[in-house]
């Protein structure tokens, strides 16, 4: 297969799903009699002047840095099979822990965000880390039991918050935790705009973009180029196939939940350590959820994931304006939830049509499925239990 | 269209003519013929992959071809689904069994055409006619006997009662031997003969040519998707009708020289594997492999077979007994501690335990040997290795596919199997366990891996051996076991063994230990 062909592939069904969704908003918003292209055109509108147009561009990335974590952390669990669905929790719970932790020391201004990313991390991994127990031990679904932990989370981030956390004034309209002194926080990066001659915005692009890079690298080797690598995504393609070839299925579901919940404690600090400086009551919520979908935009793979977040991002920064012009701010989310649902099924028809290219590719004079490549029917004793063996139909 | 006619007038119950059936890059059915006579046990033979599937599906209705015409009693049909070819009297008995364990004969026989009245469920007449089918083709069914209690030649019967219920004139029977032991084929063919005693009409596919000598009253052969001649079993020989299947003759397991030491490679002790229902599925197993040995394990299965080759691998724990390979005691050992010290493992469904089929090739290379060399360099995935290493088993191990980029999935049975015998010989193993080590490939590929076996055994490796084929164990065996209920029953020596006398102690109809 040409490079040409494989990245043709990989890109059709993003593609074609955002092509898709698009049409179905259309049609949505005709229905609604609100001008599709009138709102195409707000949201493509980033603005008159320079300072305008790179404001667009830092809100944008800004909003893409948690998302592109979220769907990180939601595509390290999912590339093994793991639904991960509690990334919601986990991070409004690392999010508020690594505040009050900022908060109540005074350390060097890189120790001090070391120490908020740690706790962040580790509260992230202990929440996603009670899925992973549960699931190997007791064999609870980690679908349902993220789901319910996401409450247990959001119940205790709001206890924690307007009770023994508390930083904000009695009486205050938005309860927060105490403000993380300015070594603990990172600064924005608008040098750069400078460097490059660009005009320099009155919004900072937040600190924490490099280290979203950073993690996103290290992940891309993590999942690609080591043995942890193949192994997770080795038991996600076959779990029978990668235990009998010495994987430890159990040990694998805690490492990768471990791994997921840690990245998930990190979508939360871009706005905490660039712009909020507390955990509030009216924090960024949604971004767990929101990077299920990324994820599957971006097909579980970072640099897909990156842009997938990018996409998202873009739309998200177009809620403004489009109050602004009296239009409904829900075309936005109609967007994102045809997008979600385009991509589903165009990922299955992508991988059907892989699937069966490289099907015929195969040098063979037929395609007549080999009988007796199946177990041939046991049927006789216990035995007979998860034995039945092709997982997909060949196509004859 | 003119009805074809058979020599004496009567038309064809089944005429294929010019047949042809494409699927994008591939030809898989080119210029097919076929007539098949009322009332005959017709035998369609060829290799795994020749097309006997794609054509069997074309005439039940599962797709439709590109060209050609299919002919019942002489008229002209196109069937859109298998609903269709039923409707026309055509039945078909898949190889793998379609019955629900947990109900009875009769409403596995009725499921899916449930005879109703008034919106109710009738089945006092559904068991009437049951009754009457089976008395009169002797299938010797109880309709009330649950299908979990039913041993495998039973359970055949069932699925031919369930399509004959459906008033089919043609059965098609796809591979029916496959999971039978030398007693119950004799039994499936005497049933064979009630029904076209009754003038049914039988397409018999297999690849078992003494079994079609002695079944078929003719026999139409495939090779490479189309039909190469017909031929009349009681004139042809097995080694003439090999000869027009694969254009040579038939490759043999035979081993040559004994090349057994001393040094035990495997030994098991008193290996008991539990189920949850009660009696262990593998209940006090001792045996020992030695170094160049090949130690057989002979059964129907559904023994215990496959929990004893997941003990050996560690993928199932044990209540009690030890295992040791070479000196070393591995019974609490992971799965990946096992392979690493020397334990080789060809499982006997390739796509479940032995395959990523959405991976490519290199990476299956990998698989199971994901913390050795070539594969790997430290922590991290050596690709560059890897690639290099599966082309080097491609060449060597005959594996046929256009590189080692592509996906599993694109390679046929025999190649993926090669490429797993490849790569588990590779890693130069004390012991391999090779369970059904030629299911499902073609008799090249057999062949290849036959030699394979035999050369690994000649240069001292231990080899456990499990297979439902008769031929292969006692062919490659130095000794041979036969597993009974999850217990080793007999011992025997296979010099001087016939296929026959083994599957008399396989159903536990010989007891007695033979010393071997």
């Amino acid at each position: 297969m040409t490079l040409l062909r494989r990245v043709g592939l990989a890109l059709f069904a993003p593609v074609l799903a955002v092509v898709v969704a698009l049409l179905i908003s259309t049609a949505v918003m005709a229905a609604l009699r609100v001008d599709p292209f009138q709102v195409f055109a707000v949201m493509l509108d980033l603005g008159d002047t320079p300072s305008q147009q790179v404001t667009a561009i830092v809100v944008v990335l800004n909003r893409a840095i948690p998302l592109f974590l979220a769907g990180l952390a939601v595509a390290v669990a999912f590339r093994m099979g793991l639904f991960n669905i509690g990334v919601e929790g986990q991070y409004r719970l690392a999010t508020i822990m690594a505040a009050v932790a900022g908060a109540a020391v005074a350390l060097p201004g890189p120790l001090h965000v070391l120490l908020i990313v740690v706790v962040a991390m580790a509260v992230g991994a202990f929440w996603a880390g009670i899925v992973a127990v549960l699931k190997v031990t007791r064999g609870v679904s980690e679908v349902i039991s993220s789901i319910m932990l996401n409450f247990v989370a959001l119940g205790l981030a709001s206890f924690l918050l307007t009770g023994p956390f508390r930083g904000s004034p009695e009486g205050a309209s938005i309860i927060s935790t105490a403000e993380i002194p300015e070594s603990g926080l990172l600064g924005g990066l608008n040098g750069l705009f400078d460097a490059i001659g660009l005009a320099n915005p009155p919004r900072q692009l937040y600190g924490f973009l490099p280290i979203a890079v950073l993690v996103g690298v290290a992940l891309a080797v993590l999942l690609g180029r080591t043995r942890f690598g193949f192994d997770l995504k080795a038991t996600g393609l076959s779990p029978s196939a990668a235990s009998a070839s010495g994987v430890d299925a159990r040990a694998m579901v805690v490492k990768a939940m471990l791994l997921s919940g840690a990245v998930a404690g990190l979508i939360g600090l871009p706005d905490l350590l660039g712009q909020t400086g507390a955990y509030t009551t009216d924090f960024t919520s949604g971004l767990g959820f929101l990077g299920i979908a990324v994820a599957l935009l971006g097909r579980n793979k970072p640099v897909g994931i990156a842009l997938g977040a990018l996409l998202f991002a873009f739309l998200d920064r177009a809620l403004v304006p489009l109050q602004i012009q009296q239009f409904p701010a829900s075309v936005v989310t109609i967007i994102q939830g045809t997008i979600v649902l385009a991509v589903v099924v165009a990922n299955e028809i992508a991988r059907r049509l892989t699937r069966r290219s490289a099907e015929r590719g195969g040098a063979e004079p037929s395609s007549a499925p080999e009988p007796g490549t199946g177990a041939v029917g046991p049927p006789g004793d216990a035995s007979a239990e998860g034995r039945p063996s092709t997982r997909r139909e060949v196509q004859a | 269209m003119a009805a074809g006619g058979a020599p004496d007038g009567a038309p064809y119950a089944i005429e294929l003519r010019g047949i042809t059936k494409r699927f994008p890059g591939v030809v898989a059915n080119k210029d097919i013929e076929l007539r098949v006579a009322r009332g005959e046990v017709h035998a369609i033979v060829g290799e795994n992959g020749a097309g006997k599937s794609t054509l069997m599906k074309t005439l039940y209705g599962m797709h439709r071809p590109d060209e050609g015409h299919v002919l019942l009693d002489g008229r002209e049909v196109h069937f859109k689904s298998p609903a269709d070819a039923i409707a026309a009297g055509i039945g078909m008995v898949h190889q793998h069994f379609m019955l629900a364990d947990n109900f009875t004969v009769l409403e596995n026989v009725v499921l899916g055409s449930e005879p109703t009245s008034g919106g109710r469920l009738d089945l006092a007449e559904a068991r009437r006619r049951i009754r009457d089918i089976s008395d009169r083709y002797h299938l010797d069914l109880d309709p009330d006997a649950l299908v979990e209690n039913l041993g495998v030649g039973a359970r055949q019967r069932v699925e031919i009662a369930k399509v004959l219920y459906r008033g089919a004139t043609t059965l098609i029977l796809d591979e029916p031997t496959a999971v039978l032991v030398p007693q119950e084929v004799d039994e499936l063919f005497g049933n064979l003969a009630e029904l076209t005693r009754e003038g049914l009409t039988v397409i018999f596919i297999s690849h078992k040519l003494d079994e079609v000598r002695r079944v078929a009253d003719s026999i139409t052969v495939i090779r490479r998707g189309t039909t190469v001649g017909t031929a009349d079993p009681r004139t042809t020989t097995v080694r003439e009708l090999a000869e027009m299947m694969v254009g040579a003759e038939l490759p043999s397991p035979e081993t040559r020289t004994s090349t057994v030491r001393e040094t035990p490679a495997l030994r098991l002790s008193g290996v008991t594997v539990p189920t949850l229902t009660g009696r262990p599925a593998v209940d006090d197993v001792s045996l020992t492999v030695r170094e160049g040995e090949v130690v057989g394990i002979a059964g129907v299965e559904g023994n215990g077979q496959a929990e004893l080759v997941d003990a050996i691998m560690g993928l199932r724990p044990l209540t009690a007994g030890t295992v040791l390979l070479g000196e070393d005691d591995i019974t609490a050992w992971g799965t990946r501690q096992r392979r690493e010290s020397g334990l080789g493992f060809i499982p006997e469904d390739r796509h479940r335990q032995g395959m990523l089929l959405d991976a490519p090739l290199w990476e299956n290379r990998i698989l199971g040997h994901q913390t050795r060399p070539p594969a790997v360099r430290g922590p991290f995935i050596d690709r560059r290795g890897a690639r290099a290493d599966t082309a080097r088993i491609m060449r060597e191990y005959d594996v046929r596919a256009p590189g080692p980029d592509v996906l599993a999935v694109a390679l046929s049975g025999g190649n993926q199997q090669k490429l797993i015998v490849g790569r588990e010989m590779s890693a130069k193993p004390r012991l391999l366990v090779a369970a059904h080590p030629t299911r499902g490939v073609d008799v090249g590929a057999q062949a290849a891996i036959w030699e394979l076996l035999k050369d690994a055994r000649a240069e001292g490796m231990g080899i456990l051996l499990v297979s439902a084929d008769l031929d292969e164990l006692i062919g490659l065996s130095d000794t041979l076991q036969v597993m009974l209920r999850g217990r080793l029953v007999a011992t025997l020596d296979p010099k001087e063994l016939t296929p026959e006398e083994l599957g008399g102690y396989m159903t536990g109809a010989h007891t007695a230990a033979g010393a071997a």
